[in-house]
């Protein structure tokens, strides 16, 4: 399979024709560009959490309304932890 | 399209004595139709208000213009996140060890750019051979 990049990449460059099925108009990927352009000139990346930092502990429900502990997953091992906007 | 990604690495990252965990504003009645859709092994947690994304610096505010397409495309994040200010996380992908110390940080502004879970699997395995030592 293509890498997720590649795939990424290919729905980019669908999304960005205008074509169907998405009919984006080109205002509107014009809009898009100017504001991914202007969060990375706030230097937002360079505030994140960085290697080194120690990762602040954190509970919340899964999607079975389970509480989960990021404490107790770290016993079990490493974690990768993925932050997700939404599937919108 | 991550999500499906990460999924294909799962059994791999559970060997390596690792788990996988995501992060998302969205509310849980949507994280569990996408968690059964993609029928997925690992949790998706409902970040409210985006607390534990601000802990990580992850947090922006969507400017009005864009807040005002993304409606005229039918997104209305008031309803998915209950999030009214239109804040989100950037996209990110970190690996903890498990001292709870940030090894990989992958921090993105462009929500178009991802790291390949093919990397993240070699930094478990680097991980779990230093652990070895």
């Amino acid at each position: 399979m293509a890498s997720l990049q590649q795939r990424l990449n290919d729905f980019k460059q669908a999304f960005e024709s205008g074509a169907p099925p998405y009919n984006a108009p080109h205002e509107a990927i014009e809009t898009m560009h100017r504001a991914t352009a202007e969060l990375k000139a706030t230097g937002i990346e360079d505030r994140a959490l960085k290697v080194g930092d120690r990762a602040p502990s954190f509970t919340s429900f899964s999607q079975d309304h389970v509480q989960i502990n990021s404490t107790d997953l770290l016993r079990q091992g490493p974690l990768v932890v993925s932050f997700f906007r939404g599937h919108w | 399209m991550e999500l499906e990604a990460l999924q294909q690495i799962h059994s791999e990252v559970r060997i390596l004595g690792a788990g996988i965990v995501v992060i998302t504003p969205e509310r849980e009645r949507y994280t569990r139709a996408l968690h059964k859709k993609l029928n997925l092994s690992f949790d998706i947690l409902t970040d409210l208000h985006l607390k534990i994304a601000e802990q990580f610096r992850l947090v922006f505010t969507l400017p009005d213009y864009l807040r005002d397409l993304y409606k005229s495309f039918g997104s209305t994040l008031d309803r998915f996140n209950d999030e009214p200010e239109y804040r989100l996380p950037m996209p990110a992908r970190y690996v903890i060890d498990k001292d709870g110390i940030i090894r990989v940080a992958d921090v993105n502004a462009d929500y178009t750019i991802r790291p390949e879970p093919s990397e993240t699997l070699k930094q478990l395995q680097a991980l779990s051979e230093a652990a070895a030592d």
